[in-house]
């Protein structure tokens, strides 16, 4: 086993690490009248096996006429006559169940499979339109969009290039379209979503934090915010700095999407909210490459 | 229901039948042999070989001793079910569409096919049952049909008729002792030939399947239609289960057809009718070809279809296939039940 040279993670439930031989087949008597077998075999990527049936064995008595019970002693002839008693695997096969369960109403239920044509015809005329979300421009309905509760929608949100609190996880899926920032929540008389109002300015960053996907209501109350951040800051670094108060969790560092360049604010997530007021304490004002550091808790997004 | 899968066969399955007593099956198909499977476990007896030709027909004597086969070699050919061992071939003009033994086995029915200058006609020959007996070569009678070719044919009650499904959609009985034509009853519409042909239990009416999508419930004394079941595919073949009140067809569309269409569009299902409500109350799919061939169980416990698809699919009915009657057979059951107890 060792030896394997592609080893698939999710075959490891049936396959026995230490040994390379095989285990003998066992037979078990379950209480309930049943067998259990449990064999092991190799299989064509030479892993091993662990097959477990368990059977129960049925006798099914069954009084026929004695002329049908003659007929099946028979012996075998023509193309059949060298097969073993029993079915043949290459003539004989059991095919997949069939519920057939006559009824009255038999149209009514098939009417429900007609609706699949009308269904199929919906899609067809559908195929060559795109959908496209109004808040990030992907590929879905806005109301799908994972953002939809935390960002305005694009056109609202006109020049805002900031991926506030863009987590790690959603950074990568989000991209250029979860450029749309908190921006457009400041901006008078727009749409404002509602996950946003009433926020105020300092609700950017809130609402970014919020941004940070299904982990944000976790992370709302051990993250922080680190603003007057380098240029030249990278991740490795913040979480360097911040991993001396406690676990972190998640390290945001906002960068440009062009240059590359991070843009000066930064979220950090602690496992424990006590771990993170301690750093809130030390950190702010910390100096780091030429730059004051500043360093509040994150505010959540109402 | 799990149905078995039978692949005894390379090419289109064109009849199955099911022995007196529904242990064992018989199919043919248009590949050169016949085969024999025991209907419980879908075990393959064995193969019968000799045609060389598409064999379009078989039959089983009453006492599964013999078949008898015919096939597009122009021959019918008689065999031994234990063995394989061929008994006897007779050679016809042209192909030989259908065969059929009479209640006890001693006369056995074939339709020849119309082609080249020869008239379709049916046949019959005198058959003993037994594997050692020397059979006649002579045919005992000979019908010829000058209007409209025989397409399938079958010994009423008693051999007292020959009834005929022709070409033209219309129904024949003949005397089944001297060949007389009785009645012709145009029954389906004209100009769609009869494609199946099969008994009730007791051989006092049949059901007649058609290429105009209907099959028919007709009596064999008096031709008259009794029931219509009409369906929305050309229909190969129909069958009455016994047991339970029912009907049975098999069809989609011509074979040539169905590389153009989907398998749901094909309708390549088996459609059970209630036999006297001539309702529709379910379907079996599972053949992704028409089927050409259906047959029911003797006993009553399941069905056999064959497929264009070349596989036989042998079903047997689960418990809900028994259990349903309409309400008011429920009623008449509730009845009868009151009155035993008073």
């Amino acid at each position: 086993m060792a030896a394997q040279a592609k080893h698939d993670w999710a075959d490891d439930d049936d396959l026995d690490e230490i040994t390379t031989d095989l285990p003998p087949p066992q037979k078990i008597q379950n209480k309930d009248g049943s067998t259990t077998i449990i064999e092991y075999r190799y299989n064509e990527n030479n892993q091993k096996v662990k097959t477990t049936r368990r059977i129960r064995y049925i006798t099914h008595r069954e009084v026929v006429n004695p002329r049908v019970a003659e007929r099946k002693s028979w012996a075998k002839f023509g193309q059949s006559a060298r097969d073993p008693a029993g079915p043949a695997p290459d003539t004989t096969s059991v095919g997949e169940n069939i519920i057939f369960r006559p009824s009255i109403n038999w149209r009514k239920d098939a009417k429900d499979e007609s609706k699949d044509p009308n269904a199929q015809a919906m899609k067809d005329k559908l195929k060559d339109k795109k959908v496209k979300c109004r808040i990030c421009n992907g590929e879905h309905f806005t109301a799908r969009c994972p953002y939809k509760d935390t960002m305005a929608p694009i056109g609202e949100a006109a020049g805002a290039d900031v991926a506030a609190g863009m987590g790690d996880e959603a950074g990568a899926a989000g991209g250029a379209s979860a450029g749309v920032g908190a921006a457009g929540a400041g901006k008078k008389g727009s749409y404002v979503p509602p996950a946003l109002r009433g926020a105020g300015g300092a609700a950017a960053a809130g609402a970014g934090e919020r941004m940070g996907g299904k982990y944000g209501e976790r992370d709302d109350l051990a993250t922080l915010r680190v603003t007057n951040v380098s240029e030249m800051a990278e991740e490795n670094e913040l979480r360097d700095m911040f991993e001396r108060f406690g676990r972190v969790t998640r390290v945001f560092l906002a960068k440009d999407r062009d240059t590359g360049l991070a843009k000066g604010f930064a979220f950090i997530s602690f496992a424990d909210r006590g771990d993170a007021v301690k750093a809130c304490a030390k950190m702010d004002g910390f100096g780091f490459r030429h730059l004051i550091l500043r360093v509040e808790f994150a505010k959540k997004a109402q | 229901m799990r149905p078995v899968l039978l692949a005894g066969h390379e090419r289109a399955l064109t009849q199955i039948k099911y022995n007196r007593e529904g242990d064992i099956i018989f199919s043919t198909a248009k590949d050169q042999h016949i085969c024999a499977w025991f209907a419980h476990n879908g075990e393959r007896l064995g193969t019968y070989h000799g045609h060389q030709g598409a064999i379009w027909t078989v039959d089983v004597d009453p006492t599964s001793t013999i078949i008898a086969s015919g096939s597009a070699d122009n021959t019918i050919r008689l065999w031994e079910v234990k063995t394989g061992k061929l008994l006897k071939t007779w050679d016809f003009p042209t192909a030989v569409k259908r065969v059929e033994f009479n209640e006890d086995g001693t006369k056995l029915l074939g339709v020849t096919e119309k082609r080249m200058g020869h008239l379709g006609t049916i046949v019959v020959l005198d058959i003993k049952v037994d594997p050692e007996a020397e059979q006649s070569d002579e045919k005992v009678m000979t019908i010829v049909c000058e209007e409209s070719k025989a397409t399938v044919a079958g010994w009423s009650y008693l051999s007292k008729y020959i009834i005929a499904g022709h070409e033209d959609g219309s129904v024949s009985q003949y005397d089944g002792k001297t060949g007389d034509l009785i009645y012709n009853v145009n029954v389906h519409e004209l100009g769609s030939p009869i494609t199946d042909l099969q008994w009730n239990q007791d051989r006092t009416y049949f059901i007649t399947a058609s290429k105009d999508k209907t099959a028919k419930l007709i009596t064999a004394k008096e031709l008259e239609v009794l029931k219509t079941y009409v369906a929305d595919t050309p229909l190969n073949s129909a069958a009455i289960t016994p047991k339970k009140e029912f009907v049975i067809l098999g069809g989609g569309q011509a074979a040539m057809d169905v590389t153009t269409t989907s398998a749901r569009q094909g309708k390549f299902e088996a459609r059970f009718y209630h036999k006297i409500f001539e309702e529709e109350i379910g379907r079996v799919r599972g053949h992704f070809g028409p089927l050409n061939t259906v047959a029911a169980d003797p006993t009553g416990k399941g069905y056999a279809s064959g497929g264009e698809d070349g596989y036989v699919r042998v079903h047997l009915f689960d418990k809900g296939y028994f259990d349903f009657n309409y309400e008011v057979e429920r009623e008449r059951q509730n009845r009868l039940a009151a009155q035993g107890g008073n």
